[in-house]
């Protein structure tokens, strides 16, 4: 499914790398994956659920294996309208992008977290 | 920026899987204690196989307890697949010792739920868990008092009747 952006200024940049950029709508409560020439809406459940099936791709497997298979992974989410088909560079790259946008992710916790507490 | 993920669960990923291991041992527990059961039945320790049929239903009851808790605190709680269960068994102590051990590995691994929660200052999940290290202070009285039961009585002679008597007897009644 391809969406054209058309409004970005309500979206927050919560990471980007050349490959591809991760954005934050507040308003909608979802982040917007821009990847692979398209961008796609995922809600929490979603986002977690692409980290968690990407992670589980062994990298290293997938380099050492000698069939004469494509290496190309099918990353299909149950419940969620999208579906990534990704060559192994694409693989490493989105992997870069969600490392990074968890991280981000984790560091806004912290900084709530740390806002919220009371001053005695 | 909004904290989407806080908004969504209380308790961190980490923490969520941690609990989803946790469901998925004491589904294991409960299982094991169902294979216990059914081993003292077949070999006509009635009174043991009841104690293990209690404490089968206990662990499943456990683990409804921390399923309950996950969903409760916005995270997705799975259902375990159990595989790998012991079916036979060499002795009616080996029965016990295999017991206290599987209560011990509960404990610890509880404690390690426990250590990460204080490390993140997940003081929610730490209160939730006050209640299991409670229960599993029972539940190794039990299974440590339950083999003790060897060699207080001894397996010779009419030794292991009485062993099996004196098992569905053992209660911890502590106030401390």
């Amino acid at each position: 499914m391809i969406t054209t952006i058309t409004e970005t200024d309500q979206w927050t940049d919560v990471f980007n790398t050349s490959a591809g950029a991760i954005y934050q709508s507040d308003a909608e409560r979802c982040w917007y994956v821009d990847f692979a020439g398209k961008v796609a809406k995922f809600d929490y459940r979603c986002l977690l659920k692409l980290r968690k099936a990407v992670y589980h791709i062994d990298i290293e497997q997938v380099l050492l294996t000698s069939s004469k298979a494509p290496d190309v992974e099918i990353i299909f989410i149950c419940a969620c309208d999208h579906c990534y088909v990704l060559s192994l560079v694409q693989i490493i790259a989105l992997k870069e992008l969600l490392e990074g946008t968890f991280v981000m992710l984790e560091l806004n916790h912290i900084l709530h977290d740390r806002l919220c507490i009371i001053p005695v | 920026m909004k904290d989407l993920i806080r908004i969504k669960s209380l308790i961190s990923t980490e923490i969520e899987a941690l609990l989803n291991q946790q469901i998925k041992k004491e589904a294991h527990s409960s299982s094991i204690y169902l294979s216990m059961a059914s081993w003292c039945n077949r070999n006509g320790y009635d009174f043991s196989a009841d104690y293990f049929f209690k404490q089968a239903e206990e662990e499943r009851y456990h683990q409804l307890k921390f399923y309950k808790y996950v969903l409760d605190m916005g995270g997705n709680s799975i259902s375990p697949e159990v595989t790998g269960i012991k079916q036979e068994f060499n002795s009616f102590r080996e029965v016990f010792e295999e017991a206290l051990d599987q209560e011990i590995s509960v404990t610890q691994s509880i404690k390690n739920i426990y250590a990460r929660c204080m490390k993140e200052q997940d003081f929610v999940t730490v209160e939730f868990l006050n209640w299991f290290l409670k229960e599993q202070r029972e539940e190794e009285y039990k299974a440590r008092r339950a083999l003790e039961l060897f060699e207080v009585i001894g397996e010779e002679g009419t030794g292991r009747w009485q062993i099996d008597k004196h098992v569905g007897q053992i209660t911890y009644n502590s106030e401390a």
